[in-house]
């Protein structure tokens, strides 16, 4: 066995162009998925009962089924029951924005519920509607506790956002599967891009802990 | 919408399903078992003092966590024979795969588990003459598994999830038998509702049992 990464780093722009189009699933993803996270948390903890019902379903089913089967739900079947031209671009988005909005709902959740009761009635107090004491009084407080909680979810969002390879959107893991077989070299093409997920992955996991530690000093965090 | 939904051809083809859930059984009790299993060793290793065993145990833990686990299938696929000369089947791929990441996982999870508890439990086992091992294992284990039981659920939730990555590689579980109807019959939306069905079905009362054992323990401790 003889390793030869020739073949790979003359071809390396390919893999640039696939973990660009990765960082743009996952960007996008957060960009629908945390205001939808919001969403369904909200209705989640509202006192409506078949609102929250509703939500707390949608919730549990996006958690409970595999992301892999929403995928392919979205690519290959929600096409054929609203008749829409899908794209592995839209599907990918589609579903986890979706997926990871039910994520971010819960830790929305945990986070609301995380803050002290007088904050409400202090908001009540002084004649704020519900509405206004969320947006103004106990999401300010609770979002800053979530953010550990919401760096690893947008973390495991990018390892999850290598499923779009498999309905052939060009992200990082699609153009290493196309450069293996194009090159015959499959150990340097997988190894190298698994050293690619790893160094972005790794900075990015390094960050999340040093944000951590320093909410932790400051007594906020909900992360444990 | 004005598709007429039709189950017909998922009941008829429930065997080709049936086939697809013991695959998946199997591969999830495999990975469940090495995973959690071996992540025990490999979190004990990494609270351990001894550098010899430390640094590996986090080297390992850090290259699975940080690399996503459809890589690490793939790469255990493609890249593991050429390395080795061992051949791997699909069976394999997936089990390596998902076991290797479920350990660092869980490895992450007992160590925290073991570092929840009081340096002072330690010295009371150090005071009564037991050496480091006789007190892990009989002080300090039997209380931080207790303590980490709901996660190490969570981290079994994950698994199964995480088992229908194995069609990628072609092994026959679930999903990949779901693609086969759907392809056959033209009805992608029945069948893969189908799955997620399933999945749903067998995962939600796990879910919800996992929230009751968290109120509980919360309650005893």
């Amino acid at each position: 066995m003889e390793w030869n990464f020739w073949a790979v780093l003359s071809d390396f722009d390919l893999l640039l162009l696939g973990l660009v189009n990765t960082l743009k699933v996952t960007a996008l993803a957060l960009t629908f998925g945390v205001p939808l996270g919001l969403c369904l948390a909200v209705l989640r903890l509202s006192t409506l009962r078949p609102a929250s019902a509703v939500a707390a379903f949608i919730i549990e089913f996006f958690r409970t089924t595999p992301p892999l089967v929403q995928l392919f739900w979205f690519f290959f079947a929600l096409p054929i029951l609203i008749d829409v031209r899908m794209t592995p671009f839209i599907a990918s988005i589609v579903t986890f924005s979706i997926q990871s909005s039910a994520f971010f709902a819960e830790i929305f959740r945990g986070g609301i519920q995380s803050i002290d009761k007088g904050q409400w009635e202090g908001g009540k107090a002084m004649g704020m509607t519900y509405a206004q004491s969320m947006r103004r009084i106990i999401l300010p407080q609770a979002v800053r506790r979530m953010i550990p909680a919401f760096m690893e979810r947008a973390i495991e969002l990018l390892k999850t956002t290598t499923l779009v390879s498999t309905v052939a959107y060009t992200d990082l893991m699609f153009q290493a599967n196309d450069l293996a077989q194009k090159t015959f070299r499959p150990l340097e093409v997988y190894t190298v891009v698994a050293l690619m997920y790893f160094v972005l992955i790794f900075v990015l996991s390094q960050l999340s802990i040093r944000v951590e530690h320093r909410l932790a000093k400051s007594g906020d965090s909900t992360l444990r | 919408m004005n598709h007429a939904w039709d189950f017909a051809a998922i009941l008829a083809n429930w065997q080709v399903l049936w086939v697809g859930l013991q695959g998946t059984l199997t591969v999830f009790a495999a990975t469940v078992t090495l995973g959690l299993g071996g992540g025990l060793l490999v979190g004990v290793c990494r609270y351990a003092k001894m550098p010899l065993l430390r640094l590996p145990s986090m080297a390992f833990v850090e290259v699975f966590r940080n690399t996503p686990v459809l890589v690490q299938i793939i790469w255990f696929y493609y890249a593991f024979p050429i390395l080795t000369g061992v051949e791997v089947n699909p069976f394999l791929a997936a089990t390596l795969g998902i076991s290797l990441n479920t350990m660092a996982f869980s490895a992450e999870i007992y160590r925290a588990g073991i570092q929840s508890i009081e340096p002072g439990q330690w010295e009371a086992g150090k005071a009564l003459g037991m050496a480091y091992q006789q007190t892990l294992r009989r002080i300090i284990l039997p209380v931080a598994l207790k303590r980490v039981l709901p996660a190490l659920t969570n981290r079994g939730i994950e698994v199964f999830k995480m088992s229908t990555l194995a069609s990628v590689v072609a092994y026959i579980e679930t999903l990949n038998q779901a693609k086969l109807i759907a392809d056959l019959n033209f009805n992608p939306i029945e069948s893969y509702t189908t799955v997620a069905l399933i999945f749903f079905v067998v995962l939600y009362p796990v879910v919800q049992g996992t929230y009751i054992l968290e109120r509980m323990l919360r309650k005893s401790e």
